[in-house]
């Protein structure tokens, strides 16, 4: 109902231009009108002058003709006037009004007195002219002309009209063009009004839309989170409940010693495997400081084949390719296992029936330089090209819930990416999957590995030991191991509380704890070295931002958690650079 | 065409009539009557040279030299002639010594016989008038000739021995002639 009222009320506006265009129109055919009829005015005056001047030319030859009577010249000369089409009859009379000579072109009779002529009205134009003899009236001529016939006439003005028409016509196109375009422009303003309000609509739900991706970001990072911590939690339950199990069996005073030795072993089994487990967590967060050794990775797989066949089982055969050439590494040498023994894990779980697992070595030659390529083979299940895809994702996994954090090779992509190294993945659905772990070659000559097992551990140097560490149970523990280990302890349990204490007594060695509130362990470490520039400090951390970022400052790094044997080796060096210093 | 010069030929008398009626002295539409209406009309189709025109206020002199056909009606119908301000006069001479002839601007020429017609002429030729002569009376050519043609008064005119004489003929009168000599 609105609308059609808007409707109206348009059309209304319309009007005064189709109106003027009308108007005009109108006008312009009253002008062609007036023309017209000018036109034929002055038509009439021309054919009528036309015609007296020919009644004239005529009478002017008739004067002889009539002054001697002859009728038949005058009937000659009016014959003569037969050749204009227009003349629709001529007559000639004599002085006293009788008809003597003429024709009509009609062939009716003619009026046979000049009187009786006049009383008749022409639709033509007629004209007389007197036939002078000197001053002398002898005769009289009276012609009628025909006006153009209608038909002709009409042609005229058809070609004026038709003119004027068009004009008109044109006239009230443009008018009506004009009304149209303004309609159109007032549409035009209203959609472009609705075109902004759809654009503001628009811009809101694309501001809506990106808070929902945001919060649906928030949301999947918080199930991610979800999906680590109930890994991890799982994980670390089932090591806790070995360890909390053993312990609580050691507090028997009943245990046999053989007993009370498999409990001890299953704790410091647990805690290496859940050692493992968040330095795994570190290394695929990146964060944990590598510390890179020159490794034979021929010598490394061949130390590992014991271990891949513990951990595959009896199903699996192991078989290896070795490269001829010498293959060394700059890495991590745990990280390094780590992730082999990773992938050969992935490669059981791929082949559930059992199968061959191949660990080829070779150096591989490209534009960055020479690369030393560990392939881990199996004829497993194999993936396709999505799974491809994701397999280096976070918390992706193949695996049943519980079954695996998902951490695996993306802890292997982040190791190697941090090693100047890379990670690639051949595989075929049904045929197996081989995992290319590739690392830059060193030229370096491979350290001596290092004594794996110590049964019996006593600290090589004996010295005055500043134990700094703000956590109370992890202090006791510490204090505990250095006592055992046979070193003087002195216990700190801040920054400010261990500058303290270095001040009023000499200290040998400095272990420090990284994260602490207050002072860090690291400034710490540098406001010790300006006060004591000889004393050794050694820093510890679970993890620490500062140490991923700028390093320890050259001084050693105690990774926990620490087995005694590590803390022994790592005062121990610490001790013997001082005394190597002193002489 | 045809048909009306056949209904002209057979109102001929009638159309003299008319003619005769113009000049209220002729009554009678005879051939004599015709030529006598036409013989002062003349002066109005001829151009003279200037010297042989009529002085202002001097009237053409028409002159019938021989025998006299016309009588009193010819100086009725020369009365009603003006033109240019010059009336028409008759004189009459029985024959044509060149004195009497010399004022003549129109001579009628009718000898007893062809030669003392010709004779006439001869003489008339010495000078430009306008000689005019009847077949009814004689064979003798003047320089226009009055014939009967269908019944009616007609005439033919010798345009090259006028112009000879200076005497310069109508085209209008030409028109009218039954045969015009180049």
């Amino acid at each position: 109902m609105k609308r059609v009222a808007i409707r109206s009320f348009r059309w209304f506006r319309n009007l005064p231009a189709v109106a003027a265009a009308g108007l005009v129109a109108l006008v312009v055919l009253g002008a062609a009108t007036a023309i017209i009829l000018q036109s034929e005015a002055s038509y009439r005056a021309q054919k009528s002058e036309e015609a007296q001047v020919q009644a004239g030319i005529l009478a002017a030859s008739l004067v002889a003709p009539l002054d001697f009577g002859d009728s038949a010249a005058a009937q000659e000369a009016a014959e003569a006037m037969r050749v204009n089409r227009q003349l629709r009859g001529v007559s000639i009379y004599d002085p006293s009004g009788k008809r003597i000579a003429g024709f009509r072109r009609d062939g009716q009779k003619p009026i046979p007195t000049l009187a009786e002529a006049r009383t008749f009205v022409s639709p033509g134009i007629v004209a007389e002219a007197p036939v002078m003899r000197g001053r002398q009236q002898i005769g009289m001529v009276r012609l009628g002309i025909d006006r153009q016939p209608l038909d002709t006439r009409f042609g005229r003005y058809a070609v004026i009209a038709l003119l004027v028409l068009m004009a008109a016509l044109l006239v009230v196109v443009l008018g009506v063009a004009q009304a149209m375009l303004r309609r159109a422009n007032r549409e035009l303003a209203e959609r472009a009004a609705a075109l902004g309000e759809a654009n503001a609509e628009l811009t809101h739900q694309i501001a809506e839309r990106a808070k929902a991706e945001e919060q649906l970001r928030q949301a999947q990072k918080m199930q991610a989170l979800g999906q680590l911590t109930g890994g991890i939690a799982h994980d670390f339950n089932n090591l806790l409940t070995v360890i909390q199990g053993s312990a609580d069996m050691l507090r028997r005073p009943t245990l046999n010693e053989d007993r009370r030795q498999r409990f001890a072993e299953a704790i410091v089994e647990a805690s290496a495997r859940a050692a493992g487990l968040t330095s795994q967590l570190l290394a695929f967060a990146r964060r944990q400081p590598l510390q890179p050794e020159v490794i034979d990775v021929n010598a490394m797989i061949a130390g590992m084949i014991d271990l891949l066949d513990r951990t595959l089982g009896e199903r699996f055969a192991i078989h290896t390719d070795l490269s001829g050439e010498v293959c060394m590494v700059e890495a991590d040498r745990a990280q390094l296992a780590s992730a082999v023994l990773n992938i050969a894990v992935n490669a059981r779980d791929a082949m559930p029936d059992g199968g061959t697992l191949k660990i080829a070595t070779q150096l591989v030659h490209d534009d960055t330089g020479s690369l030393v390529a560990i392939c881990v083979t199996d004829n497993g299940t194999g993936m396709d090209a999505e799974t491809i895809a994701r397999a280096m994702e976070p918390f992706f996994t193949t695996k049943a819930a519980g079954k695996g954090t998902g951490l695996g090779l993306s802890q292997v992509y982040g190791f190697t990416t941090q090693s100047g190294g890379d990670l690639r993945i051949d595989s075929t659905p049904g045929e197996g999957t081989t995992v290319h772990i590739l690392l830059p070659c060193s030229t370096a000559l491979p350290a001596p590995e290092a004594e794996a097992t110590q049964t019996e551990t006593r600290a090589a140097r004996i010295g005055a030991v500043l134990m700094v560490e703000d956590n109370e149970e992890v202090g006791e523990f510490a204090e505990a191991l250095l006592r055992e280990l046979g070193h003087a302890v002195t216990r700190a349990r801040s920054g400010a509380e261990a500058l303290v204490a270095a001040a009023e007594r000499p200290f040998d060695v400095v272990l420090t704890d990284v994260v602490m509130p207050g002072m860090s362990g690291i400034e710490l470490a540098d406001q010790l070295h300006i006060l004591q520039p000889t004393l050794p400090v050694v820093l510890t951390t679970g993890y620490s931002d500062e140490i991923a970022r700028s390093g320890a400052g050259g001084r050693p790094v105690l990774l926990k958690p620490y087995r005694l044997e590590t803390l022994a080796k790592v005062l121990d060096d610490a001790l013997a650079g001082v005394a190597a210093r002193d002489g | 065409m045809t048909a009306e010069r056949f209904l002209s030929a057979a109102c001929g008398a009638l159309a003299a009539a008319w003619l005769l009626a113009a000049s209220p002295a002729c009554a009678q539409a005879s051939e004599q009557a015709v030529k006598t209406a036409f013989l002062p009309k003349f002066a109005r189709y001829i151009e003279l040279a200037p010297a042989a025109q009529p002085a202002a206020g001097q009237p053409y002199y028409l002159c019938i030299l021989g025998r006299d056909p016309f009588g009193q009606q010819l100086d009725r119908a020369a009365a009603s002639e003006v033109i240019d301000g010059h009336a028409v006069a008759v004189r009459r001479f029985a024959d044509a010594s060149p004195a009497a002839v010399g004022g003549c601007h129109i001579a009628f020429v009718a000898g007893a016989n062809d030669q003392a017609t010709v004779a006439m002429l001869l003489t008339l030729r010495r000078q430009p008038t306008l000689t005019v002569t009847d077949a009814r009376i004689g064979k003798a050519h003047g320089m226009i000739h009055f014939v009967l043609a269908d019944g009616r008064v007609r005439f033919e005119i010798d345009n090259a021995g006028a112009a000879k004489r200076g005497v310069t003929i109508s085209s209008r009168l030409l028109a009218l002639a039954v045969q015009v000599k180049q």
